[in-house]
């Protein structure tokens, strides 16, 4: 069933909730965004935009209103309710805790369209589970009771489940939030390097900007402005990243690709020093807000070493071993 | 989902060996037991009739205490099984056979029956061991408010709604059955409030031949969703997913659960605990969460729960039984509480 790749397309695709009184409330609209065998999607957006509601529709757990939404060409309405779970797989946000089942147990779960009707598992079926748990690296892990993972644990088993459903095409709910950064940039990779070897088309939504800018193939952007698709970099020249958020004091730095929040800037203060010790020197001193200026008056000097930081103010100096110090004694 | 390692079958083959064992030795102590202690050789002999038999002890197996053991087993079933499905579906420990409001459905016609319309027409006292219009009437308001959790389950997506529902139901058909008590005559309200006391020993021979082709029918519904029931676990999201069709499904299990448990409540009366308690012992007992060993374990551990609270209640070598719904809370209730505190993470559902 290794199918080699499923391409998407969404015309014009318009996705809402139908409301008690039977009309349409209309969450998005006009999208037209298309993935590609072997891409990797970030769907970002700010809270609330309608990610999630996009990304159920798009897995066939609600109808869309207007437009088109097609697997190679089939639209999406007219598949059955197996033949999805043939070529869709879906990780949702949703916590799993359920008691007495274990790791293999989970990812089995994947096999389910194909097995019969009691869910019998055949010896193929158990290949492709351990593949899977393997491929994510939870060999091990088989026995591990599903309450007692990490969440980055279970985000890779949930992973696993979908690989072994074994579908042209996985889509993924925030698979990283709750994860710590190591975690993170893992799925990240580990989803990369499936769209890749495998052909998969993958498609999540993500508020990881930063390593999303750095992993995916391709973001599709939902605004309240408008919608954007393309390569991350394009996302960026273009200034989409700068109207992602309505909030006037988030900008995004085009030279460092990061997102920063805009600051009330305080005094001048002039640095010296080099090396890396400089550089995050700086850094501290831009967090609390202070100008950084390099021909203009300052207010003060700090000098950085490679051990210790010198304040100087008039015909005051003083001394410190270490940024924490330093700023401890500027907030004074 | 079903995993058949060697160091994992053999565990739950030999459970299922030990709990059969202990099944056959009850049913054989319920045959037994009771206020005319049946000596064990006369038990064989009056099912398959010699020379030797007493016609006594034959009308005492055959006519009383079979079909009760019977009724015990088919009781404990059930009301396991419909827990079961209820806690799986609805992914919740506390979930019962009666959350969708099936016995209140039962309660309330035969409030309206025994109270109401008894105490207006009145043509005299409804005999209470003759159970025929008893049953009746409760598989009428239970069957009523099957339909109703069928209509509503099509229409309505989210299943902690239809959890919310049946639990607003079971409280306003409580209040009118208040109602309908304070408003009725001593003996009718008597003959109610007994009824709500369950009874094994009021279904005969030719009720059981009603009542257990319908729990067998339910148990049926319920194998055929082994499957279904286990990616429900999971939620109704990762089911549909997966490829279940949650509403068909759902009503199927609905179905299941209503027959089973609606069956029960309208001939033994509304007995409680059982289907709560019976689940989780199953999945402390067996360690799984797989449907394929739970249902069968839930079957057998129910028959079994049943058949000891049945010895108990009925006192041997004593005149008088207890109210059978007494005995399953109080033999019941410490076992699942030691269970819980002992076993906290196990007897969660989700």
């Amino acid at each position: 069933m290794n199918n080699p790749g499923f391409n998407i397309e969404l015309k014009n695709l318009s996705v809402g909730y139908e409301l008690p009184g039977g009309g349409p409330l209309e969450i998005l609209k006009s999208i037209n965004f298309s993935a590609s065998p072997g891409e990797m999607v970030a769907l970002i957006g700010s809270n609330g935009i309608g990610k999630s509601t996009l990304l159920r529709t798009l897995v066939g757990f609600q109808n869309y209103f207007s437009g088109s939404i097609q697997l190679n060409g089939k639209e999406l309405r007219t598949i059955g309710s197996r033949e999805i779970a043939w070529v869709m797989s879906f990780v949702s946000t949703e916590n799993i805790r359920v008691a007495n089942m274990t790791v293999f147990d989970l990812v089995a779960y994947g096999r389910f369209p194909y097995t019969n009707w009691i869910g019998r598992l055949t010896s193929d079926d158990r290949q492709k589970v351990a593949d899977a748990i393997k491929k994510v690296g939870l060999t091990g892990f088989e026995n591990r009771q599903t309450i007692q993972l990490s969440d980055g644990e279970r985000q890779r088993a949930m992973i696993a489940r979908a690989l072994a459903q074994d579908t042209p095409v996985i889509i993924l709910d925030e698979p990283t939030a709750f994860l710590d950064v190591s975690n993170k940039y893992e799925i990240f990779h580990l989803l990369q390097v499936l769209s890749k070897e495998k052909g998969k088309t993958v498609i999540l939504s993500t508020h990881d900007l930063n390593i999303a800018l750095r992993e995916v193939d391709k973001l599709w952007i939902v605004t309240e402005e408008g919608n954007f698709q393309g390569a991350p970099e394009d996302a960026v020249l273009n200034g989409w990243l700068n109207q992602l958020f309505k909030n006037e004091n988030i900008g995004f730095d085009l030279k460092e690709g990061e997102y920063f929040f805009k600051k009330k800037f305080r005094e001048k203060v002039k640095v010296e020093g080099e090396g890396l010790s400089l550089i995050w020197t700086l850094r501290a001193l831009n967090r609390l807000g202070y100008q950084i200026v390099m021909k203009a008056e300052p207010d003060f000097k700090v000098t950085a070493g490679e051990k210790s930081w010198t304040f100087q103010k008039g015909n005051a100096t003083e001394k410190f071993n270490s940024i924490y110090e330093l700023l401890m004694f500027l907030e004074k | 989902m079903n995993q058949k390692r060697d160091n994992k079958t053999l565990p739950v083959r030999s459970i299922f060996f030990l709990l059969s064992l202990l099944f056959l030795v009850l049913l054989v102590a319920d045959l037994l037991l009771g206020s005319v202690i049946v000596p064990l050789k006369h038990i064989f002999i009056s099912v398959f009739p010699t020379a030797e038999t007493n016609e006594t002890f034959r009308t005492i197996i055959l006519d009383f205490r079979l079909p009760k053991a019977i009724t015990a087993i088919l009781t404990g079933a059930a009301l396991s099984v419909s827990g079961l499905q209820m806690q799986t579906v609805f992914r919740n420990p506390l979930a019962g056979p009666f959350v969708l409001g099936i016995s209140a459905g039962a309660s309330l016609g035969v409030a309206l029956f025994v109270l109401g319309f008894s105490s207006v027409v009145a043509f005299g006292v409804v005999s209470v061991s003759g159970a025929w219009p008893l049953a009746i009437v409760a598989w009428i308001g239970s069957f009523l408010v099957m339909l109703l959790v069928l209509y509503v389950s099509t229409r309505v997506n989210d299943i902690m709604t239809i959890l919310i529902l049946g639990i607003l139901f079971t409280s306003a058909v409580s209040a009118i059955v208040s109602i309908l008590q304070y408003f009725s005559s001593e003996s009718m309200l008597k003959a109610f409030i007994i009824w709500t006391m369950g009874s094994l020993g009021s279904v005969t021979n030719a009720q059981l031949s009603v009542m257990a082709p319908a729990i067998l029918l339910g148990i049926l519904l319920a194998l055929f969703k082994i499957k279904d029931l286990n990616a429900f676990l999971l939620g109704e999201n990762y089911a549909r997913s997966l490829g279940v069709k949650i509403i068909s499904s759902r009503i199927v299990i609905f179905l299941s659960t209503s027959l089973l448990a609606g069956t029960i409540t309208a001939f033994c009366g509304p007995i409680g605990f059982i289907g709560i308690a019976v689940p989780h012992i199953c999945r402390v007992i067996f360690k799984t969460s797989d449907h394929l060993v739970l249902v069968p374990a839930v079957i057998l551990t129910g028959g079994i729960v049943m058949l000891f609270s049945d010895i108990v209640s009925q006192l041997p070598g004593m005149q008088t039984t207890l109210p059978i719904n007494s005995v399953t809370a109080i033999i019941g209730i410490p076992v699942i509480m030691w269970m819980i505190i002992k076993n906290k993470k196990f007897v969660s559902v989700s």
